[in-house]
């Protein structure tokens, strides 16, 4: 648990995570308020991350479900063992044949065995998808739910039951609370709008690319071999990328691969030949690295 | 606090943001978790809390200092720092020339300033009753101060200093009256535009203005004016996010057919013949849709909403096809592709472009004639046939059968009729083709078209 604001930050930092007051703040308000929190934001700016540097910092397990289109219930909540269920029946074919040894007929036989039938449905077959072990798990945990975008809506919609009440109910077991509430995060890079219903029930965090001295800070915690000046020019560079028209903007995630790469080349300086050589390391279309050569001369 | 912030939750509201009970209420609790005394911390708790949308950002952004700015700070009264004698001296200068600036003069001395009251009168005066939202204070905060006579200040303050001068002030005690004046000048200004700003926006909120449950859904797309058709394209997002979440919601408790037998016994092999596990029939399949648009004049309004409302769903739908028709019938779907339904402003003329035609020249007979001969194969069991038009044919040949046959074909065939029930035309076929339509929706505005298009994404 952290106990207010600073120490979101200082327990993110010890994880190597620098957090904005925007991001520490929710992060602090999600857990005193025990809402879920959805950060939007394009691709590769640390939302996961944050998830990671979470459950860290606040010392819970990870529990992550990657969401894509068709991702179902079956994949995401639970399923049933069947080869296990399957195999116990073959094994208990003597102790089943005792248990319906005496009944005489046939609709004796079957009454009995559908008083044991709960055997079979029990949570020792149940096979549990991440977000069933989330909410089961006997110690709290941070529940990432990633790039929910990329989910149909049907599943959204679906979320929205257990984001709200923290609970499911299956059929054959009846209604599971969640022994802990866990702390959830939810990533989106917005490539369609989500629905009003799943919104209202989050925090919202938009996290965007950093500025030039977050940023710094960024690449001489994670790459500390790269010198100062350097940093400072490669980042200059990274933030010259973003305002030109690309189709695919370097991220922090990009930017931090290119730095180590300088770092491997022992590159002195940035000069034209050093950029044009490492370019293709931040920028990950042909079209955008034409585009920038031309334009960074 | 907390009645400022519920002022402050309308406020957002009127300006088109919306905000949920819900979410001004967990606002309310976070707050009490975060306390109100670090204005960032308030700032940003508030926003995670209420806003939800970046979009919606810069209207929270502009609207906070309005309401959470600290109090406005107070203006400074000049005589403090003054002897007797040049209290006395100053009183008697203003007093000598008295004139139009008397107000703005004693305001700027005695750091009194106008009360509330007299804020809002000049506010009305300068036109604040017309203002739209809240960035109009900056015009209406300049036209009050033209009405105060600040431009004039400057000339007047010359005069002043001349006559303090002559009554033998000491420049130094003239330089500070100066400095406090300019000083309360400035702050002034300020709190100025930032209480009407405040004003506006709260004017603004309790003018009842829901879009949903205004005449403008309403409204029949003829008579929509150009910024009302705007106002209604701006709609038209949000609306298309409620149908999508519905449409969803249905088709996933709607997810089990009947039982398959088939499948649950091919199932039951994996477990050695013990159907552990049922398998159904999958019975609702996203609908693949041809529309058949009439693109005559006066459909104009009723084919770009409906063309942007049907694009705009297009993940809803497996497949769409388009054809406008007027004299002559031909495909549209790519150039459908081409146009970015949410930001291109025009949609209707490059459609109209793709046929021939004139008042009074529909031939529905016809087109249905070239549909049937060139198109039909666009039409099989699985499509949903929407015709949107009045069914007005110029006294042509309706050909019902050619319709027939395509309802035949189709797994259903609906009707989006733009006509006015009260006004039929004298050449309205409608009554031909209504036998061979599975459904007839009126669409004469938005709300009936939304109504439509919902009852399409069921079935």
């Amino acid at each position: 648990m952290f106990k207010d604001i600073q120490d979101v930050m200082g327990k993110l930092s010890e994880q190597q995570y620098i957090a904005s007051d925007e991001i520490s703040t929710v992060v602090y308000l999600a857990q005193q308020l025990g809402k879920p929190v959805l950060a939007e934001g394009p691709a590769g700016v640390g939302k996961t991350e944050l998830a990671k540097v979470w459950a860290a910092a606040s010392g819970r397990p990870l529990v992550r479900l990657q969401c894509y289109e068709g991702l179902d219930e079956s994949k995401a909540l639970y399923e049933w063992e069947y080869a296990k269920q399957m195999l116990y029946t073959q094994l208990l074919r003597d102790t089943l044949k005792d248990v319906l040894s005496d009944a005489k007929t046939l609709k004796q036989a079957a009454a009995r065995l559908s008083q044991e039938d709960d055997v079979f449905f029990s949570e020792d077959f149940l096979l549990p998808r991440p977000l069933l072990t989330a909410l089961t798990s006997d110690e709290p945990v941070v529940l990432l739910i990633d790039e929910i975008d990329r989910a149909d809506v049907e599943f959204e919609a679906f979320l929205l039951e257990i984001l709200s009440d923290f609970q499911v109910s299956i059929p054959e077991l009846g209604t599971i609370k969640a022994k802990h509430q866990p702390m959830v995060l939810l990533t989106s890079n917005n490539t369609r709008e989500l629905s009003e219903a799943l919104k209202r029930r989050c925090l919202f965090l938009h996290v965007d690319y950093p500025d030039f001295e977050s940023e710094m800070n960024i690449v001489r915690m994670k790459v500390p071999d790269l010198t100062e000046d350097m940093a400072k020019q490669a980042i200059s560079v990274v933030q010259e990328l973003r305002k030109m028209n690309l189709r695919k903007m370097p991220s922090i995630s990009e930017t931090l691969d290119w730095a180590r790469a300088l770092v491997t080349l022992n590159a002195k300086e940035i000069d034209a030949e050093t950029l044009n050589n490492t370019l293709t390391v931040l920028l990950k279309y042909e079209a955008d690295v034409q585009n920038a050569r031309r334009r960074m001369g | 606090m907390d009645g400022r912030v519920i002022e402050f939750v309308r406020g957002l509201r009127a300006a088109g943001v919306r905000v949920s009970l819900a979410e001004s209420r967990e606002a309310m609790m976070a707050i009490q978790i975060m306390g109100i005394r670090d204005r960032d911390l308030f700032r940003e708790t508030l926003r995670a809390t209420m806003i939800k949308e970046v979009a919606s950002y810069r209207v929270f952004d502009e609207l906070f200092p309005l309401y959470f700015s600290a109090d406005d700070p107070p203006l400074q009264n000049v005589y403090d720092d003054l002897n007797e004698g040049d209290q006395n001296m100053l009183r008697g200068a203003l007093q000598a020339m008295s004139g139009q600036l008397d107000d703005l003069l004693d305001w700027l001395t005695s750091g009194e300033g106008p009360t509330k009251e007299e804020l809002e009168r000049m506010a009305e005066q300068a036109g604040k009753n017309y203002a739209r939202d809240h960035r109009d204070a900056v015009y209406v905060t300049r036209e009050m101060l033209r009405d105060m006579g600040f431009d004039k200040l400057q000339e007047k303050m010359a005069q002043l200093v001349e006559k303090l001068l002559e009554m033998g002030m000491s420049e130094e005690a003239i330089m500070k009256i100066l400095g406090v004046m300019e000083a309360n000048q400035e702050m002034l200004v300020e709190n100025m535009a930032r209480q009407v700003g405040r004003q506006i926006a709260q004017d603004r909120a309790e003018r009842p203005e829901g879009l949903q449950d205004s005449d403008l859904m309403g409204k029949a797309f003829n008579s929509l004016s150009a910024a009302e058709k705007l106002e209604l394209r701006q709609e038209l997002g949000r609306m298309v996010n409620q149908l999508k979440t519905r449409a969803a919601l249905r088709r996933k408790r709607g997810q089990k057919g009947k039982f398959d037998a088939k499948s649950t016994v091919r199932a039951s092999q994996r477990t050695g013949g013990a159907p552990f596990e049922l398998k159904f029939k999958r019975n609702r399949q996203k609908p693949s849709l041809v529309l058949l648009l009439d693109v005559s004049g006066s459909l104009r309004e009723t084919v770009d909403f409906a063309l942007r409302l049907i694009y705009e769903l297009q993940d809803q739908v497996s497949k769409v096809r388009t054809f406008a028709f007027y004299r002559t019938l031909s495909e549209v779907t790519h150039i459908m592709t081409k146009i970015d339904a949410r930001n291109d402003d025009e949609i209707y003329r490059p459609v109209r472009a793709a046929v021939d035609g004139g008042p009074y020249q529909t031939d529905l007979g016809a087109c249905l004639q070239t549909f049937h001969d060139r198109h039909l194969s666009a039409v099989t069991g699985r499509s949903t046939v929407i015709v949107v038009g009045d069914g007005c044919n110029s006294y042509n040949d309706p050909r019902g059968d050619l319709l027939q046959d395509l309802s035949r074909r189709a797994k259903k065939l609906f009707w989006f009729n733009t006509e006015d029930p009260y006004q039929v035309q004298d050449d309205s076929d409608m009554h031909v083709y209504e036998p061979y339509c599975d459904a007839i929706f009126p669409v004469r505005n938005l709300r009936q078209l939304s109504a439509a298009v919902d009852k399409i994404l069921v079935d």
